[in-house]
């Protein structure tokens, strides 16, 4: 390699390396991407998302000092060089296989950092609460099937496991509450669960998540995480306004 | 020889072609009518299926394609002389509303259909936009957003898919393996005339009632939606079977068709780029058009394939629709970067780096591209089993996919680069797919993926790889062989102005949209919370640059037609066969078969490459 060659690869990797550590340093200053965390699980997906994006730090880095580098040092400029062409280079077999390695490495950690996250969001199958919701167009509705009652609108309490098994009666509807970091589809003729453990009291939202025809901007819930005594008022409340 | 009246008639034909939809379309209908008669039940959709069929076999008889086979096949002999007038004269350009056979007539009607078509959805978008840019209603109701948002996505698809292989592809690949057309001018002629009705009948379904799934048509909800998803079907169908016929004519091209000395070893990227696409379309179009033909039957036959009531799967159809739909963002992706890698060396005057890994790379692509499709659908309620592997294969695409930057990095690096408006795409292109990349890991990661799907991220995400990969690639490709295509010299200033507009006008649309999908913003909704208002103000109003680019990109096409400057057969010194011809190459392409003696990016050969000597055209020896 010419030593201008080795110059222009030294100064380049120097603005990368400074780049890359200041992103990451901000994206770690930063340290939450969500806009409302809300569960357990919704904890995880933050995670998530911070070591994403400080992993695409320097990959975005690269490619992005890459091409501004270049187009600034390597234009051909008018009279100087105007018409001759680059080095015949066609390749260069360390850097290649460097590339590859570098890359497969990168896949084998996101991969391997994915499948404990989604373990730990599935998190078994214990619970403490269960909640059927059913979809149809285009609203939800609630059943606390070891409580008997039923409600538009989906109460949980504070700290415990709910187990929300999801089903549909006519299209595919999807069943999201992005406070909980949670999604799953509400598909015809077969039952889905999703688990979550809501660990900040407040109100949130449920959405339809997927495409299910004229009313589907429309087809959202309110959410409310209580504490447990509100839950057990809450109960209670239900259960003699179900009274005739 | 001028036509009139009732000659114009039977005469292949454009008039006869129209001629044809309506003899057509009534004959087609006979069965409906004696099926009535014999006091069947029949439906609107029926009428639909039916006079669609016959509308659809009277266009291509109208216009003329079927009669060499016919007459092949009756054992009459052909006229020579209306075979080389199927070929088309230069200059004549009433070839271009014709069933021409030559693959530089048939590459500009499919480049000039589907960049129609892109002006067409564009609109949609627009219409779109401003619907959303304020909260509440403003001018649609949530009927007609879904069948314009379905019709935009629809549509947009179709440019995609076929914008660059049909029309770059058809017309390039032939010049650049030193071929003289095709290797069936006739089938080549048959997949373009499958493409008119195909898309008008997409086009005229808001008269059918619309249809409000998307792009996707997921059942149940497409068995229960209005006719215009029957239309929608009829149309993907047709498109895919344009499709495989394409397909099979490329690969037989490219396999026997190449100059002696055109070695695989020196088959330009671009080639490369499109025999892998097409092996994807030709090994997946049928699995979709399978679940689409399905999805009829449910409608029209009461079968039960995906219909939860008669022990049908909704989730069936969701694994046979994405089988397909996942490689086919690759079929638009693959010849983008095709194109990019084509056009980077001749501007950086550098041979392409690393060749031989950026076709492995492609090849990997392809083969990856099948394993890929359920991270689609990660919240589907499909196995949990199944997301592990499948968001493995997903990261590991983007191990090839990174070779395609390395490729473009590495020939750039070093480069004496000239920043005509071909090269502004292909940077464009790098950091707008780069941003669709490094997205998308945060869509094959399980537990982002969980949060982020359904949301306007996703919205962001594959406007960035499709319209930031597939459409950058196409304009590169577009400004690059403009010159061979038309004979004449784009305006720089016209074209430098398309390409910061777009580009500006884009980021500012799309690079928001992710913040919205964060903020829990879901798709394919005609209102959203008031607090998303000012966010989505600014991408409407950002989303009119793009318009405005557009206009500049037609107005720039027009004024260099009608009074730019005559272009030389080689105006960017490029070492491709098709820039060794005249601009635009004569109708037979090479006089002689071209001897093909070195490889298509010898730039800079030999040393040293700083002294300023011009390398001769060494890709042709004749």
């Amino acid at each position: 390699m010419g030593l201008e060659a080795r110059r222009h690869l030294v100064i380049a990797g120097a603005i990368w390396a400074v780049a890359s550590a200041l992103g990451i340093a901000a994206v770690l200053a930063v340290g939450r991407i969500l806009p409302v965390v809300a569960s357990r699980e919704a904890g995880i997906v933050d995670g998530a998302f911070v070591l994403l994006t400080a992993v695409s730090v320097p990959v975005l880095m690269l490619v992005v000092v890459g091409l501004v580098y270049s187009a600034i040092r390597f234009r051909a400029r008018p009279g100087e060089d105007g018409e001759g062409d680059g080095p015949p280079i066609h390749g260069h077999r360390a850097l290649e296989v460097g590339w590859l390695v570098v890359t497969l490495g990168l896949v084998g950690f996101l991969a391997l950092y994915g499948s404990i996250g989604l373990i730990e969001i599935r998190g078994g199958e214990r619970h403490d609460l269960r909640v059927e919701a059913t979809a149809l167009q285009w609203q939800w509705r609630f059943a606390y099937p070891d409580l008997g009652i039923t409600s538009k609108e989906l109460v949980v309490p504070v700290g415990e496991r709910i187990q929300v098994t999801i089903t549909s009666r006519d299209v595919v509807h999807s069943f999201s509450v992005p406070a909980f970091g949670v999604k799953m589809d509400a598909v015809p003729g077969r039952t889905t669960t999703v688990t979550v453990t809501p660990t900040e009291i407040g109100g949130y939202g449920v959405q339809c998540a997927e495409l299910c025809g004229f009313g589907h901007t429309r087809m959202t819930a309110d959410v409310a995480v209580v504490s447990a005594a509100d839950f057990e008022a809450w109960v209670a409340q239900q259960r003699q306004a179900a009274q005739p | 020889m001028k036509l009139v009246g009732a000659e114009r008639l039977t005469t292949p034909g454009l008039p006869r072609a129209v001629l044809g939809i309506l003899i057509g379309a009534l004959i087609g209908l006979v069965p409906v009518g004696l099926a009535a008669a014999a006091g069947l039940a029949i439906s609107p959709a029926h009428l639909l299926l039916f006079g669609y069929l016959g509308g659809l076999l009277g266009w291509l008889t109208g216009i003329g394609a079927f009669r060499f086979w016919i007459a092949w096949a009756l054992g009459r002999p052909i006229d020579p002389a209306e075979e080389h007038a199927a070929h088309g004269r230069a200059g004549d350009r009433s070839r271009y509303f014709r069933f021409t056979t030559d693959h530089k007539v048939i590459g500009l009607q499919y480049l000039t259909t589907f960049l129609g078509l892109l002006f067409v959805a564009g609109t949609f978008a627009l219409l779109m936009r401003l619907e959303l840019a304020a909260p509440g209603q403003q001018l649609l109701d949530r009927d007609a957003y879904n069948t314009i948002m379905s019709t935009h996505g629809t549509l947009m698809i179709f440019v995609a898919l076929n914008a660059i292989v049909g029309g770059l592809g058809n017309y390039l690949v032939p010049l650049m393996i030193g071929a003289r057309d095709m290797a069936f001018p006739k089938l080549n002629a048959l997949s373009y005339w499958l493409v008119p009705p195909a898309l008008l009948v997409v086009l005229l379904n808001p008269l059918f009632g619309g249809y409000d799934t998307g792009w996707t048509a997921y059942p149940p909800l497409s068995e229960r939606a209005n006719l215009g998803q029957q239309a929608f079907v009829s149309g993907f169908i047709t498109l895919g079977v344009s499709s495989i016929l394409s397909a099979v004519n490329f690969l037989v091209t490219v396999a026997g068709l190449r100059a002696p000395g055109m070695r695989i070893s020196r088959l330009p990227i671009f080639v490369w780029s499109l025999v892998v696409t097409t092996s994807i379309v030709l090994l997946a179009t049928s699995v979709v058009a399978a679940g689409l033909t399905m999805l009829l039957f449910d409608r029209l036959l009461g079968t039960s394939f995906f219909a939860p009531a008669g022990g049908g799967d909704p989730i069936l159809y969701q694994h046979l629709f994405w089988f397909y739909s996942h490689p086919a963002v690759y079929i638009m992706a693959v010849p983008a970067f095709g194109a990019i890698l084509e056009v980077a060396p001749v501007f950086a005057r550098k041979p392409l780096f690393a060749y031989p890994l950026a076709v492995a790379s492609f090849i990997a692509i392809g083969i990856l591209s099948f394993m890929v499709w359920a991270h689609h659908m990660f919240v589907s309620g499909m196995a949990d089993f199944l997301h592990i592997p499948i968001m493995v294969t997903t990261e590991l695409i983007s191990v090839p996919t990174g070779i395609v930057f390395l490729s473009a990095l590495g020939t750039i690096w070093l480069g004496r680069i000239r920043f005509a408006s071909p090269m502004l795409w292909v940077f464009g292109f790098l950091w707008c797919f780069l941003i669709g990349g490094v997205t998308g890991v945060y869509l094959a990661d399980v537990p982002t993926n969980i949060y982020l799907t359904d949301s306007y991220f996703v919205v962001a995400h594959f406007h960035y790889t499709i319209v930031g990969g597939m459409i950058f690639g196409l304009f590169a490709g577009i400004y690059h062989w403009f010159p061979k295509f038309t004979g004449r010299i784009f305006d720089d200033g016209w074209a430098k102005a398309h390409f910061w507009l777009f580009f500006l006008g884009f980021n500012a649309t799309f690079l928001p949209m992710f913040a919205a999908g964060i903020e829990g913003m879901r798709r394919r909704v005609a209102d959203y919370p008031p607090e998303l208002g000012p966010l989505n103000l600014w991408i409407s109003a950002s989303a009119f640059a793009i318009a405005v680019s557009m206009v500049v990109f037609a107005v720039g096409v027009v004024r260099a037609l009608r009074s730019g400057p005559v272009a030389a057969a080689n105006p960017w010194r490029a070492l491709t066969l098709e820039w060794q011809v005249s601009s635009p190459p004569p109708v037979e392409n090479f006089e002689r078969p071209p001897i093909v003696t070195s490889g298509p990016y010898d730039y800079g050969a030999p040393l040293p490459g700083r002294s300023g000597r011009v390398p001769e055209p060494v890709g042709a020896r004749r």
